[in-house]
């Protein structure tokens, strides 16, 4: 067999055991990698005793990687971790790339289960076959660019070439809620706060080192499918925009379908939005492509700002989200305060999400009266006021005054401020949106309703599908011509789970570098790497059955039918612009989807289609709920 | 059959309205600043129309096969035509090479914003120009015999 290291590695931080175990081949073929690994490891550490805190020693975190994870390969540098979420407190995951899962791989381990809490600052040090729980005293209250740095010096002397760091920054330590996880300073797993879970447990970091090599079955197969590959992604367009500008390319393009929120989701259209374009980008704050490891897409991008109020040293540069909520979502013109801003969330490690979503929440509270410059401590956060912007980042990566209000994330902090604010809310079970906007595309608002983490347009591939960045025709509602509207968004958003499972969740291509490929190229390249012999139908049934055990267990932790809802504010009718007037038929969609995923009024699946997909434990679990 | 029944009604809407926008200082001065040369190859009816930013004014050349363009862009028609009433999901297009396009693409996405108010110029010049047919964004009837 190729692809998988082989291993398992079991860190228990209460007690101090380490055990690796051996991948049960049968295991992996039924569940691929990724999150196919983690959701159902999770489930079986869980089961008997699922309902626990968030921050508890009873929650654990799983990190897998993919069959394809360190190959030299576009969009397949990409890994997964899961938890419970203690922003949500529902199920949370989050899928990133950069070099931790490649190491992770070399070093012999497909993934680490993490159960426990340690008494005191610690961190896992792995070097192949070495693995120790470490104290972390002095890394501790440092930021993630300061530990990633000296852990690598400091462990120099241990191994043979370097390693690969992933860290939480003082937001994880401080359990800020959307505390992030992240790898080589801007690589983030950002979203539902895996960051504060690690800060629970009193995990700073994994440092890890490792010699081994990635099999591969069939080579000689391989090497014609990716000859082949080479030309087709020579020719993308959409690999050739984000090579140059990167995500933020989408800055241009989505503004013309009104796909950008701007003003908390107020407004699609802003006169200083190509402020903050990509050719902004390029003239004020690029600094130098950067990419994932064995990828040539190289879609990342580094930041500068040389003198003024914002200025930061070269480091990684703001995607296309960040940019969008720390600027158009804040009416914010200033680039370079964008770049600052992503700054401060990559050194303290906080979702560029969540945050600047709460801080447009938090700004239209000041604009509307129900907090003041006293609730702030001086500061006067109002729309498109920069330099308050990135003071509020500040505040709320060091829990000061209002910013430990704001930490908590938008919900929590509306719950605090009270009379109306929940009105400006843009969040789904307690997770703010993503910049796409549902009333540009229908689907996007099922997508966010059902999503099991919470408003996400990477839950499924149906941002990709319905947006145009994919196109598989071998999947009919993956290439079909939908008019616009709400018509067929059930069904598409089924097909967009199905086969995204399996995609970005087990096998862990990336959205952005696997665009280019069809259903038969991806399946090709993880039987060719594996030596498995999957079929498109066969994938699709992991991905459907990986679907349903992430929805168990955000039921399992309390999501009903009333969480799969839009808030008001992406529910309101624009007046004009791109969208003018249109707005999701949420009850035709979600009627015909719960029909079609055989689910009960109350948003649980039926202990029929559980058992049909092959999860009859969880159809068990959740009769007992 | 397409919205167009000939090359030359094409002609005389598309290469009018190209003309507006070069005409037009607000988007046309962007444009020059990016030196930018297209080739449009249209389809069903058949059209090439080069629009030429290199120099100091904006020159729309219809028929033009000699001019060395920077960027390509090949669509049908109607494809052309919703575009500029915004009506196109660009990446969408793209992606299922409904536009293909050859050159350095993203140069041409940066020419986005530029082109932007012309989204609401084209409609306006549809109805301002007598080719009220083919304004999409209202329910055309044709004149009664």
């Amino acid at each position: 067999m190729g692809g998988y290291a082989g291993k398992i590695l079991y860190v228990n931080l209460s007690s101090g055991v380490i055990e690796k175990k051996p991948l049960d081949m049968g295991f992996a073929r039924k569940h691929i990698g990724g999150l196919g690994f983690g959701t159902r490891i999770y489930l079986d550490l869980i089961k008997n005793n699922p309902v626990f805190d968030a921050l508890s020693e009873s929650n654990p975190f799983v990190l897998m990687t993919g069959p394809l994870t360190g190959m030299k390969l576009n969009g397949v540098a990409r890994w997964t971790v899961c938890s419970k979420s203690p922003l949500t407190g529902f199920w949370g995951d989050s899928n990133v790339g950069g070099f931790f899962g490649a190491y992770l791989k070399f070093a012999g381990y497909d993934g680490i289960v993490i159960t426990g809490k340690a008494k005191t600052p610690s961190y896992l040090f792995i070097n192949d076959d070495t693995v120790e729980i470490r104290n972390a005293e002095k890394y501790w209250g440092k930021d993630v660019f300061t530990v990633t740095d000296q852990l690598k010096e400091d462990l120099k002397p241990e191994t043979k070439k370097g390693g690969q760091v992933l860290a939480i920054g003082p937001a994880g330590e401080k359990l800020i809620k959307f505390a992030s996880l992240i790898n080589n300073k801007g690589h983030a797993a950002g979203r539902t706060g895996m960051g504060t879970v690690w800060g629970s447990k009193m995990l700073k970091a994994v440092f890890v080192s490792g010699n081994g090599k990635i099999e591969v079955a069939q080579p000689e197969e391989l090497d014609v499918l990716r000859a082949e590959l080479k030309e087709i992604y020579d020719e993308s367009i959409g690999i050739s925009a984000i090579h140059s500008s990167g995500t933020a390319t989408h800055m241009d393009v989505g503004i013309i379908s009104g796909d950008i929120p701007i003003k908390n989701w107020q407004q699609t259209d802003w006169d200083e939005i190509d402020e903050i374009g990509p050719s902004m980008i390029e003239e004020k704050i690029f600094a130098g492509h950067k990419t994932c490891y064995g990828c040539g897409v190289a879609c990342k991008k580094n930041a500068e700002v040389k003198d003024g109020p914002f200025k930061m040293e070269k480091g990684p540069g703001p995607e296309y989200e960040t940019v969008a909520t720390f600027g158009a979502m804040c009416l914010n013109p200033s680039i370079e305060s964008i770049a600052k801003a992503n700054d401060i969330c990559n050194r303290y490690g906080m979702d560029t999400i969540t945050c600047g979503s709460t801080i447009a929440f938090a700004i239209e509270c000041f604009e509307n009266g129900l907090i003041d410059e006293k609730d702030t401590e001086g500061i006067s956060l109002t729309w498109g006021n920069s330099e308050a912007i990135v003071k509020m980042v500040e505040k709320i990566a060091k829990q000061e005054g209002f910013g430990a209000i704001l930490g908590q994330g938008s919900q929590k902090a509306a719950e605090h401020i009270g009379g109306n604010a929940s009105d400006f809310l843009t969040t789904v079970k307690g997770l703010e949106a993503p910049m796409h906007d549902p009333r540009s595309a229908h689907g996007y608002g099922l997508a966010y309703a059902i999503s099991p983490r919470g408003a996400c347009h990477e839950a499924s591939l149906t941002f990709e599908a319905e947006g145009g960045t994919i196109f598989i025709p071998e999947i009919p509602m993956l290439s079909s011509d939908l008019p616009e509207g709400s018509d067929e968004r059930a069904k598409l958003n089924v097909a967009a789970q199905d086969y995204g499972m399996f995609f970005s969740n087990c096998a862990v291509f990336c959205n952005l570098g696997g665009m280019p490929l069809n259903a038969t190229q991806a399946v090709s390249l993880v039987n060719y790497v594996t030596g498995f012999d999957y079929s498109l139908n066969e994938v699709l049934e992991i991905g459907r059955r990986i679907w349903y055990l992430k929805r168990g267990l955000t039921n399992l932790f309390g999501a009903r039918a009333e969480d799969d809802k839009l808030p008001k504010r992406l529910m309101t009718v624009m007046e004009e612009g791109p969208t003018e007037g249109s707005l999701p038929d949420m009850d035709k969609m979600l009627a015909e989807f719960y029909e079609l995923r055989g689910f009960d009024k109350n948003g649980l699946p039926t202990k029929k289609v559980l058992e049909e997909v092959g999860l009859p434990d969880l159809a068990a679990l959740l009769n007992n709920v | 059959m397409g919205m167009f029944k000939t090359s030359e009604e094409f002609e005389k809407v598309i290469v009018g309205f190209f003309q507006l926008v070069a005409d037009t200082p607000l988007i046309a001065d962007k444009l020059l600043q990016s030196k930018m040369v297209i080739r449009f190859k249209y389809s069903d009816p058949d059209l090439t129309v080069v629009v030429d930013c290199a120099g100091d004014k904006a020159l729309v050349k219809p028929h033009d096969t000699t001019t060395q363009a920077i960027v390509e862009m090949t669509m049908s028609a109607d494809i052309a035509h919703r575009f500029w009433f915004g009506m196109v999901n660009l990446t969408k297009a793209l992606t299922r090479k409904e536009m293909v396009a050859k050159g350095p693409i993203p140069k041409v996405l940066k020419l986005l914003p530029a082109i932007k108010p012309s989204y609401a110029m084209y409609p306006q010049y549809l109805d301002a120009n007598g080719f009220e047919q083919y304004n999409i964004t209202k329910a055309y009837k044709p004149p009664t015999a």
